[in-house]
């Protein structure tokens, strides 16, 4: 008896050929990317954040001639649908007039990298196969997404074993506290694109929208200078917050996987002490230093928030 | 005849001299002692006496509430074979999947007593609801570390304004990344759907 233990302690050991599972996870993180592009699927998700569930549709397809259709619409509340045909998303949202982005991936729920090419995170990243685990009445493959300088969340993807497709996806706190996660809970894969699908082939979506090429990140005055390892800056301009109507300076920031906006704005106030709120995941966190307000707004943990929110400082 | 008891018990609760005969029958009378209890609550009431949080007598429900209990008869002793087969089960499961039963476990509790507190507060002052606009359909929660009533309420309120703007305008700017990216050579008029697209939200608030 003694011995049954001692071998499947070491079965389930970390010795157990590490490099191999990471290999492995690439090759379903591979496979997933590949079956988000080409299969014809119909599906229903949860979003699980802040003790609230948002459902979603979620369609995909690949019409006769190759072109890409996708369809994702939130369930409650104003509508809020994004249609994609190709390099075309269209979003459109209560209190907009619909718009159109040139992109051949939707942003949404879903972080977008995973339709997209894995290897980009390798660098920053490690992929570990964990195991198998039931989920959505189907055989799933737990695979994990785990930041290798501790700085970031960890991602864990269950991947349905027949297809690849995602039935679940879990946000994790290196404590392994739960902070949002998608449940999938309907999956339909059709040998063709709904018909519902393939009226997006001939839809006329919303006007492409042109922003004003003020990506020039010399623009603002003020530098980060702290960065988790992988963040390299996507655009930095001017803009005023739509709610408040407050004017900002504005970097955002990307590692592959997690979108990180940095703020930073002149305050009435000359000190006011960090505060923070979390949606899901997402951490809002706030200060001001000498005048000057800074805010960090991504999926990071506080403490790094915090570490990017200090680096801000204004370029000698 | 329960007037005449009535009135007995108010002159108990006034400190008044009353008859052995009266106490018994007014000790054996449960609605009578429902009346002493509620008679005192009212004088504390009205001297001011009770605390801002009335400290509801719970006894009596919980009693109930036990002797509904069904008896729990200690389990029987396992085997020693039937020990270890179990362990060995435990041993075979993946570690991951018992670390992300714990933590939902843990979020469940959480969730809780995010709800309650969130009652009460429906109850003392309503939950801020601001617009929303970017990619939430419900505002964020709130994590202030200080908490204070009154003057600072109007500091809290524009603070959770700022963090829903903040998290849309993220959301959105998320959204239009690919946007600028493309547009390299861009030598178009400036500004033009987004800032179009601003205007009725402007005219909203």
């Amino acid at each position: 008896m003694k011995a049954l233990t001692f071998c499947l302690l070491f079965a389930f050991s970390p010795f157990y050929a590490l490099a191999a599972e990471s290999v492995q996870a690439i090759t379903w993180l591979e496979r997933l990317s590949q079956s988000f592009k080409q299969l014809n699927f119909a599906s229903s998700f949860v979003v699980v954040k802040n003790n609230q569930a948002e459902p979603y549709h979620w369609a995909h397809g690949v019409s006769e001639d190759g072109v890409q259709l996708e369809v994702l619409s939130l369930l409650n509340g104003p509508r809020r649908d994004t249609l994609r045909r190709d390099d075309i998303v269209s979003y459109i949202e209560p209190q907009l007039p619909p718009y159109s982005v040139k992109s051949n991936q939707i942003s949404g729920p879903i972080p977008q990298i995973l339709s997209g090419d894995i290897d980009q995170l390798a660098e920053n990243y490690d992929f570990i196969s964990v195991g198998r685990s039931r989920v959505l009445g189907r055989s799933a493959q737990i695979i994990r997404i785990v930041a290798k300088d501790k700085t970031r969340y960890g991602h864990w993807l269950w991947l349905d074993q027949e297809t690849g497709l995602l039935l679940k996806l879990a946000i994790v706190s290196d404590k392994g506290q739960l902070l949002e996660q998608i449940q999938f809970t309907h999956l339909d894969i059709t040998e063709k694109p709904s018909g519902y699908l393939t009226q997006l082939v001939e839809t006329e979506f919303p006007k492409v929208v042109e922003m004003p090429n003020n990506n020039d990140l010399d623009v603002l005055n003020w530098q980060v200078n702290y960065l988790p390892k992988g963040f390299t800056a996507i655009k930095a301009n001017r803009h005023r917050l739509a709610l408040t109507k407050q004017p900002a300076e504005f970097m955002l920031f990307n590692d592959g996987l997690i979108d990180l906006s940095v703020y930073v704005s002149k305050s009435e106030d000359q000190q006011r002490a960090v505060s923070y709120v979390k949606d899901g995941a997402t951490l809002i966190l706030n200060q001001v230093v000498d005048g000057f307000e800074v805010s960090v707004v991504g999926k990071l943990p506080v403490k790094t928030a915090q570490n990017i929110a200090d680096s801000v400082a204004f370029k000698p | 005849m329960s007037e005449s008891k009535l009135e007995t018990v108010s002159l108990l609760v006034d400190n008044t001299q009353t008859s052995q005969d009266e106490l018994d029958v007014l000790l054996q009378d449960e609605t009578l002692s429902d009346s002493w209890h509620n008679y005192h609550l009212i004088g504390d009431v009205m001297r001011g006496d009770v605390a801002s949080n009335l400290d509801i007598d719970l006894s009596d429900s919980i009693a109930a509430a036990l002797a509904q209990e069904p008896t729990v008869l200690a389990p029987q002793k396992k085997s020693f074979s039937a020990q270890v087969k179990a362990k060995v089960i435990q041993f075979s499961k993946p570690f991951g999947q018992v670390a992300i039963a714990a933590s939902a476990a843990g979020l469940m509790v959480f969730g809780v007593q995010q709800n309650n507190a969130d009652n009460e507060l429906d109850v003392v002052n309503p939950v801020i609801q601001t617009v929303p606009f970017g990619g939430t359909a419900s505002p964020v929660s709130y994590n202030y570390a200080q908490p204070s009533p009154g003057a600072q309420k109007q500091a809290l309120i524009e603070q959770q304004r700022r963090f829903q703007a903040l998290l849309n305008d993220h959301n959105q700017q998320v959204k239009l990344k690919a946007a600028t990216a493309s547009t390299d050579e861009s030598s178009l008029e400036p500004k033009n759907a987004l800032e179009q697209a601003n205007t009725p939200e402007q005219e909203n608030n």
